[in-house]
This record gives structure tokens, C-alpha cells and sequence, in this order.
């Protein structure tokens, strides 16, 4: 064991010391909290600012449109019919970026026209249409109606047929906390994938440098490929930990000083969840105020850190350990560096089948397959995640899957140190599976 | 000190040893000779239980070896590297803590040796910055770092220049000196002949040979006896009569001459001496034994036909 240590405290610190770590441990989680703070930023609003001229010869819309619905948008009027070739050419509408026709017929038929200049954002488009749209029903209702636009909104209001999970009917397991979870299983496999490619080229540099027979005249194989899965996986959790600190520390320093009045109820804009609640044809469509908030709600108040971080590491371990061995010995079977390559593809596959059923999990967390998922070792760190994400912490079920994830793992140690053993010492030969299988064989 | 007994060792099908039985003796510098692909390579793997053998033991001082032994053993591989983005002195560090050193004693080995070696300039100086030789250098360092009692060292010479070659060669004479056992893989015939005490010659997988060097010699010694003189050739050539033949010929200057002369019939050593007496001015005569490079030959033809 002192010998592994060693080896683990050589790797460690070659990890460690690389530019590139450096580099990938400051600039990854700098990445990642700008992306949050885009989410948070610019999830909710547009930028945008649209000047837009209604042509609107016969003043259906005139004195009905105001400038203070939107800050984004400002509207002008034209008692007049503008061609659109005019209105693209014109000096007079440069000024204009978009142009909307009103026409007489506009209330029978229901069918109008916006030129622009530049395409608008997709939130921009629906504010035009949720403008219009409510003064046009204001119109309609004057002219064709005996009752008032109150009542006119009360009769319009879409039915909202919410559908209940009957053993949560208070949706605490949502979505939305699932993707949270999957975003966990993403971190393990990505630090996985990373980490299990350095553990294969440490492996087949050594080959390749012959470093590897000075050293196992003093370790064993088994010894050897011990200490490097440790080395390189604590610089994987050192990596992990500075990507956690950082992170952390840029959303504390977020909530205390970018966005504190985001996450008091008080502060939430009553106007656009109005908006929202009288539109919900389109108010899903995008995200609204309510959504918005709920995001940041979410990140600060609903993720249950205390839960997830544990079972993250624990699993983050086994899941390591798992795919390190398998790494460790398609790079010990490599006669070259980049004759092995074809050999990394399976791993690749079962990686992106255990994203893919964390994925299946999100959407049918209750489906016997995602039961089955949960144990199967391959799957297991991000279908686990998942689904201690949607708060399914109680019970036997994750004990069992942690169970069976650290005793396949140090069943695929027990396999790959004997590939690893039989596969070192060969050198420049053509990886064929019979030799894979003569390695098993051999003791 | 070493005793190796009855080790075979296939893979699959092609048999890399068969049978190999040898005997390292304490303070003796060993050598291990052979054609390539002889098996001189798994035969030292097996040693530092690298490879297990199929059949046979390695007995280290009289009990069977285990890995608590390979503390006590210094390898050096044909094919040896080094860790390349690694500084000269904390390469030194690592293997020497793996070869059981403390962090204490492997710096004042480290002291020892770099100042041996007239490397500490070196000691922060990264490993690809080194050249082929100042890279091998290190990588003896290393090997000899824990003083180990028994030192296995294959191709030791091969990338060094004769000035380094020397150095190694003195260095492991005065280690015999000091009671420590070499084991030598080498093609290098001259160095052979220079330093080792005995050598075993492996070819096709078996042992075909080993003994002193001077009893591989002498077995294959032709009967040829050289002669450094003074003098007229002509007068030499008369004077040996039929009872020898003149073999060869090494002109050192106008009247100075080395002739390698073969006996005939019952002729001796005595009797050439005693017929050039008188007719050349003999400054030297000694029975010419074959090289190492010779016997090899000599061992390896016949069975190779």
C-alpha cells in the first residue's frame, strides 16, 4: 500500500502542477457561473428595444396602444396606408424597426402583417402579438359585445387543467429539481470521461517511455495501477472541490449583490405574472417573470445541497473506480498510443448510455427500467442523481445501488489489474481481442 | 548469493526459457550473454519477479526470493525511461522512496552520488532537458541510489559515450570491491573481458555455457603464441624453421614487429623461444588466448548450424 501511495503522490502532483489543470480549474467553474448569471441575467428579458410604426388608416387601434406597456417597445402611429417597399425605403421610416398594418378588415378576418428590419427575438414577437392581441379584443368587444372587457377576459381565461402526481400532489419532485440531479450525473461523467482519458494516456506513456519496467521492479502491476487510479482521482476531486468552492462562492457573492431582490416574494412583478396568468396561450412559451425567479428559487432555496453533495461524492468514487479500471486496462492492452483509441470507444458508448438513461429517468422516474437502471453500475451515478434529485433520498433502493456500484468497481479492479499485469510489459504489438481474453485467463 | 534453478517460461507457444540454471556468487561481477532474443531479458525479469516463471525458483542468500528481496536488488533495464516533465533530483526522490528509502536517506544518498557524478548542477533541471547520456547517467544514479547488494544491469553501456563507459565500468569495479554482486547483460565483449568474473551464455532459450572467463578462454585456446621483437622479419621467418607457422602479422614500425605464430607437431612455447634467440631481439612473448568475442562465436555458431 505505501508503494501505491507513493505512485498516487507522484501522480497527484503531476496532475496538479500541469498549466493545464491550472487552467481547467479556474476557467472551467468561471464558465459555468457566467453561463448561471446569462440564465439570470438575460433568461427573463430582452435587451432588445423595438421602435415600431402601426399603419392604421382607420384609427382601430389609436389611443389604445401606450408606450408604458413595455419599456422595450415603443409604438408610433400613421393615420395613413404604407406600401411595405416604402416603408423599407423611405428616409422618413428609417427610424422604424418594424412596421405593423392595421387594416378595416382586420377584426372579421383576424390576419395582419409585421415588416421588420432586423428579426426580432422570439419574447419581442409574442410582446407585439400580446399587445395588439389584448387592444384588439378591447375593440371587438366594444363593437360586437353587450358586456364589458372584464367580464369579456373572465369567459377567455383558458381552462388550466393541472395534472397531479397523487403521491406528491404538491409537485415537490419537479422537473426542474430533476434536471438538477442529471446536471450531478453530467459532472461525474464528464470528470469521469476527463479523468479515465489521463488515467489511459499515463498508462500508455509509461508503456511507451518503458518507464514501466524500472518501476514494476519495485511495485507490483497491481500496486502500480492502484496508486495511479488514486493519484489521478484525488486531482480529479481537488479539480471537483475548486470547481465547488468557486461556484459557491460566485453564487453567494451573486445573491448578496447582483440579485437579492430576485429571491423576496415581495419583489416579484405582479404586471408580468398579470400578463402571464390573462395570456397563458404563450405564457409558457417563454420565460416569464415567475419562471425566472423560480430559477434563481431554485438554485438558491430548493437544490437540497446537504443531500445530493454526499451521495454526489460517494458516487463520483464508485463511479470513478468503475471506469478508471476499465481506462487503466485498455491503456495497459495498447501496444501504442493510438492503436488503443478503437479500444476507448465501448467505454465512450456506455457513457453516453448511462447520460442518456438519466435522461429516460428524468421523464419516467417511476418506470420499472428506471428501477433497473438504479442498480446497473454503468448507469447507476446519474440515474441515482436524478433521482435523489426529485427527492426519492428514502428508502434501501440507493443503499443497494451504492452497494453494487463499489463492489463492481472493485470487481472490475480485480479484472483489470490482471489485464494491466499480463498487458504492461507488451509493447508494439496490435491489440487483438484473443489477447484480451488469453490476459483474462492468465493468472 | 543468486541461485537460479530449472526456470522455464513460455509465452503461449514460443519458449523464452527452458531449463536455465545458474549461480551468482557473492562480490562477483556476472556476466549474462547471448544472442538477441536468446532469453537474456525474461531470465532478468524473472529475477526481479517481473515475469513468473512456468517452472523453477530464484533463491536470494540461500532462502526463496520474494518481493520483500527486490529492495535488495538495483534493476536496470535495457529499455529504461524516465518520467520526462519530472526535475533530475525528484526523480531521484520517487524511486528511491519506492526502493524502500527514507525521506531522509534518500537525500543524503542523493548528496552522495550527484556529487559522485558531478551533477548537481543537474538537480532542478527537467528530465527532457537532458541529453541521451546525462539521462543515463541519472538513470544509473537511480538504480544504485538504496545500495542495493545485488545490482542487475542490462546493456549498462549502450548510449554512453567511452569517457561515461569508463566511469560505469570503475564504478562497478570498486562496488565488487565493496562486497556487492553484479549481474551484466551485455553485448559489449570488451567491457566483458574487462571487469566480469564469470559468465553464463544463454542462446535459444537454455544455458550452453558458464564458468570464469579465463576457463571459456583457455577451452578454446588454439595453441597460438605471439612474439614482440626487434629485428629483420626475414631473420624471424628463417629462423622458425618448420616446427612453427606464422599465423599474422602486426607491423609496428620498420624493425618492430608482433607475429602470431602457431606450434607444429610437438613443438612448445620453449622451443620458439629457443630458435629466435639470437636472430631477433625479443621484447615480449605470451600464449594468445581468443577473445570473449571468440568464444561467443565459437559457442553460439555451432549450435545456431
Amino acid at each position: 500500500m505505501k508503494n501505491s501511495l507513493l505512485i498516487a503522490i507522484r501522480e497527484w502532483k503531476e496532475r496538479v502542477g500541469s498549466r493545464s489543470f491550472l487552467l481547467f480549474s479556474v476557467l472551467g467553474p468561471m464558465v459555468v457561473l457566467a453561463l448561471i448569471y446569462m440564465l439570470f441575467v438575460f433568461g427573463g428579458e430582452s435587451k432588445q428595444h423595438w421602435n415600431v410604426l402601426i399603419a392604421d388608416p382607420t384609427g382601430i387601434l389609436k389611443d389604445r396602444v401606450l408606450n408604458d406597456d413595455d419599456q422595450n417597445i415603443s409604438y408610433s402611429f400613421a393615420d395613413n396606408y404604407i406600401k411595405s417597399e416604402e416603408f423599407r425605403d423611405a428616409k422618413k421610416f428609417q427610424g422604424f424597426d418594424a412596421m405593423l398594418e392595421i387594416n378595416e378588415q382586420i377584426l372579421y378576418t383576424k390576419v395582419s402583417h409585421v415588416f421588420y428590419r432586423q428579426k426580432p427575438s422570439a419574447q419581442m414577437e409574442k410582446s407585439v402579438q400580446y399587445h395588439i392581441e389584448r387592444r384588439l379584443e378591447e375593440v371587438m368587444v366594444d363593437r360586437f359585445a353587450d358586456f364589458s372587457i372584464q367580464e369579456y377576459l373572465k369567459i377567455k381565461q383558458p381552462l388550466n387543467l393541472g395534472f397531479r402526481d397523487v403521491y406528491d400532489p404538491e409537485g415537490q419532485k419537479s422537473d426542474l429539481e430533476g434536471w438538477v440531479g442529471f446536471f450531478y450525473g453530467i459532472i461525474i461523467f464528464v470528470f469521469v470521461f476527463l479523468f479515465g482519458m489521463t488515467i489511459l494516456r499515463s498508462v500508455s506513456r509509461e508503456k511507451s517511455n518503458r518507464i514501466v519496467e524500472v518501476l514494476l521492479a519495485s511495485v507490483s502491476p497491481n500496486q502500480l495501477m492502484l496508486g495511479k487510479i488514486i493519484g489521478i482521482g484525488l486531482s480529479a476531486l481537488v479539480q471537483f472541490l475548486i470547481w465547488a468552492v468557486i461556484i459557491g462562492a460566485g453564487l453567494f457573492l451573486m445573491r448578496e449583490t447582483l440579485f437579492p431582490d430576485m429571491l423576496n416574494a415581495a419583489n416579484l412583478n405582479v404586471q408580468d405574472l398579470g400578463i402571464e396568468a390573462a395570456n397563458q396561450s404563450y405564457g409558457e412559451q417563454y420565460f416569464s417573470a415567475r419562471e425566472y425567479n423560480q430559477f434563481v428559487e431554485l438554485v438558491y432555496n430548493r437544490v437540497r445541497f446537504s443531500v445530493i453533495l454526499p451521495f454526489f461524492l460517494l458516487f463520483f468514487i464508485g463511479g470513478y473506480f468503475f471506469y478508471g479500471a476499465l481506462f487503466a486496462s485498455v491503456g495497459a492492452t495498447m501496444g501504442s498510443e493510438s492503436d488503443g483509441q478503437q479500444f476507448v470507444l465501448p467505454i465512450i458508448i456506455m457513457l453516453i448510455l448511462a447520460l442518456y438513461s438519466g435522461y429516460y429517468v428524468l421523464n419516467y422516474p417511476e418506470s420499472p427500467m428506471a428501477g433497473f437502471l438504479q442498480y446497473l453500475p454503468f448507469t447507476s451515478p446519474v440515474v441515482v442523481m436524478v433521482k435523489l434529485a426529485q427527492g426519492y433520498e428514502h428508502g434501501y433502493e440507493i443503499y443497494v445501488s451504492l452497494l453494487i456500484l463499489f463492489i463492481s468497481a472493485f470487481a472490475m479492479l480485480a479484472v483489470a489489474s490482471r489485464l494491466y499485469k499480463n498487458g504492461i510489459l507488451q509493447f508494439g504489438h496490435r491489440v487483438r481481442i484473443k489477447h484480451i481474453f488469453k490476459w483474462l485467463r492468465k493468472t | 548469493m543468486l541461485e537460479v534453478r530449472n526456470i522455464s517460461k513460455s509465452f503461449y507457444r514460443a519458449e523464452a526459457l527452458h531449463d536455465v540454471s545458474l549461480t551468482v556468487n557473492k562480490g562477483e561481477i556476472f556476466g549474462l550473454l547471448g544472442p538477441n532474443g536468446a532469453g537474456k531479458t525474461t531470465l532478468i525479469r524473472v529475477i526481479n519477479r517481473i515475469v513468473e516463471p512456468d517452472h523453477g525458483s530464484v533463491r536470494f542468500d540461500g532462502d526463496l526470493m520474494t518481493d520483500a528481496d527486490l529492495g535488495r536488488i538495483g534493476y536496470l533495464p535495457e529499455e529504461r525511461g524516465l518520467y520526462r516533465n519530472m526535475t533530475v533530483e525528484g526523480h531521484a526522490i520517487f524511486l528511491g522512496r519506492l526502493r524502500g528509502l527514507s525521506k531522509k536517506d534518500v537525500k543524503t544518498k542523493i548528496d552522495y552520488w550527484f556529487d559522485r557524478f558531478n551533477i548537481n548542477d543537474w538537480r532542478k533541471k527537467r528530465i527532457e532537458e537532458l541529453s541521451k547520456g546525462m539521462a543515463q547517467k541519472v538513470q544509473f544514479i537511480c538504480t544504485v541510489l538504496h545500495e542495493p547488494k545485488l545490482l542487475i544491469l542490462d546493456e549498462p553501456f549502450s548510449g554512453f559515450d567511452p569517457l561515461n563507459v569508463e566511469l560505469i565500468k570503475q564504478e562497478l569495479i570498486q562496488m565488487r570491491a565493496a562486497g556487492k554482486t553484479v549481474i551484466l547483460s551485455t553485448h559489449n565483449m570488451k567491457s566483458v573481458e574487462e571487469i566480469c568474473d564469470r559468465v553464463a551464455l544463454i542462446h535459444e532459450a537454455r544455458k550452453v555455457a558458464e564458468d570464469k572467463i579465463s576457463n571459456l578462454q583457455a577451452e578454446r585456446k588454439m595453441g597460438l603464441y605471439a612474439v614482440r621483437f626487434r629485428g629483420n622479419m626475414i631473420a624471424f621467418v628463417n629462423a622458425l624453421w618448420t616446427g612453427f607457422e606464422v599465423v599474422d602479422k602486426d607491423i609496428l614500425s620498420e624493425d618492430r614487429f608482433v607475429v602470431r605464430v602457431k606450434m607444429r607437431g610437438e613443438s612448445s612455447f620453449e622451443d620458439l623461444l629457443k630458435v629466435l634467440i639470437g636472430e631477433v631481439q625479443i621484447e615480449a612473448a605470451w600464449e594468445v588466448m581468443p577473445s570473449m568475442q571468440d568464444v561467443f562465436i565459437d559457442i553460439v555458431q555451432p549450435v545456431a548450424k
